[in-house]
C-alpha cells in the first residue's frame, strides 16, 4: 500500500464513525450516548466549574487587597511644582496640567469668586477624562453623563462610586500656583 | 480499603440526587454572584485607598469559598432505604 493509500486510509477511519459504531454496538444498550451527547456539560461538571470560579474569585480579591495593602506601606511623595500659566487663568476657566507624573493628567479650575480647585481628570467611574463645563460651573463626564462639584469634586449625579482624586494646592505671594500633593477621593456615595 | 460487594452502600434515589444537585448549583451560582461583589468592592475600596476595608472583604470572599468548596466536596444525597426484592 502507497503512502497516499494509507494517507487516505486513516482519514476514512478518522472521519467515518461508522465502522466505531459497528465495533461498539454490543456497548450500544449500555452507553447509548451519541458523541454529540458526550460534549454538553452536566450539571456536575458545572457545580465543579463553579467551585473552581469560587477559587478564582477568592485568589483575585485576596491578591488585589493584599497588594494594595502592602503598597500602603510606602509612603507615596509629591513633589512641588509649579502650574504653567495658572497665574493667568481667568475666573471661571479651566486648564489641564499633568501632576505628578507626566502620566498622570489633572484639571485646574478657577471659580468666579478667584479660588483654585485641583482635581486629577480621570473620572472615578472608568477612568475617561473630565472636562470643566463653564456655563454649569461643574466638572462633567462625557462617557457616561457624570458631573462633580467644582469646589469639593463630590460627584453630583451619574455613575461614579467616589469623588475625583484632589489635587493640593498652594498659592504663592507672587500669583504662582503650585501642587504639592494628591490624594485620592474621599469616602465612598453608597 | 475493601469493598463489601454482598452489602453495598444504599445509594440515594436518582429523584433526591437530582434535587440534591440542583440544590447545590444554585447555592454555587448564588456565592459566586456574591464573590463577584465582593472582589469589585476589593477593587474599589483598593483604588480609594480605603485599607480598612479590604481585610474583611478578604476574609468575606474566604468564607463564601470555604462553603463553595464544602458543598462541591461534603454535600452528598442523604442515604435513602435500601430496598431488597426477594429477601
Amino acid at each position: 500500500m502507497s503512502s497516499k493509500d494509507l494517507g487516505e486510509a486513516i482519514d476514512k477511519v478518522l472521519s467515518d464513525e461508522s465502522d466505531v459504531r459497528e465495533a461498539t454496538s454490543t456497548h450500544q444498550n449500555d452507553f447509548p450516548y451519541e458523541r454529540d451527547a458526550e460534549a454538553q456539560v452536566t450539571r456536575r461538571e458545572f457545580c465543579n466549574f463553579l467551585a473552581i470560579t469560587s477559587t478564582a474569585l477568592f485568589v483575585a480579591s485576596g491578591g488585589f487587597g493584599t497588594k494594595a495593602i502592602y503598597d500602603s506601606q510606602f509612603i507615596e511623595t509629591f513633589p512641588p511644582m509649579s502650574i504653567d500659566d495658572a497665574a493667568s487663568l481667568k475666573p471661571g476657566e479651566s486648564l489641564n496640567f499633568r501632576y505628578p507624573t507626566e502620566n498622570d493628567t489633572a484639571i485646574l479650575v478657577r471659580s468666579k469668586q478667584g479660588e483654585y480647585f485641583a482635581y486629577g481628570q480621570k473620572c472615578t467611574h472608568l477612568s475617561c477624562p473630565v472636562y470643566f463645563a463653564k456655563d454649569l460651573q461643574r466638572i462633567e463626564c462625557p462617557c457616561h453623563e457624570a458631573g462633580f462639584d467644582m469646589k469639593t469634586g463630590d460627584v453630583l449625579y451619574g455613575p461614579p462610586p467616589r469623588p475625583l482624586d484632589k489635587i493640593a494646592l498652594e498659592v504663592k505671594e507672587n500669583g504662582e500656583v503650585w501642587a504639592v500633593g494628591r490624594e485620592a477621593g474621599g469616602e465612598e456615595n453608597a | 480499603m475493601r469493598k463489601n460487594y454482598e452489602n453495598p452502600r444504599p445509594r440515594a434515589t436518582p429523584k433526591g440526587r437530582s434535587a440534591v444537585l440542583q440544590a447545590k448549583l444554585a447555592l454555587l451560582v448564588m456565592i459566586n454572584l456574591a464573590q463577584l461583589w465582593i472582589l469589585s468592592a476589593t477593587v474599589e475600596a483598593a483604588l480609594a485607598k480605603h485599607y480598612g476595608k479590604l481585610t474583611p472583604l478578604i476574609i468575606a470572599s474566604g468564607v463564601c469559598w470555604l462553603i463553595s468548596i464544602t458543598i462541591v466536596l461534603w454535600w452528598k444525597p442523604t442515604i435513602s432505604k435500601r430496598q431488597t426484592i426477594g429477601k
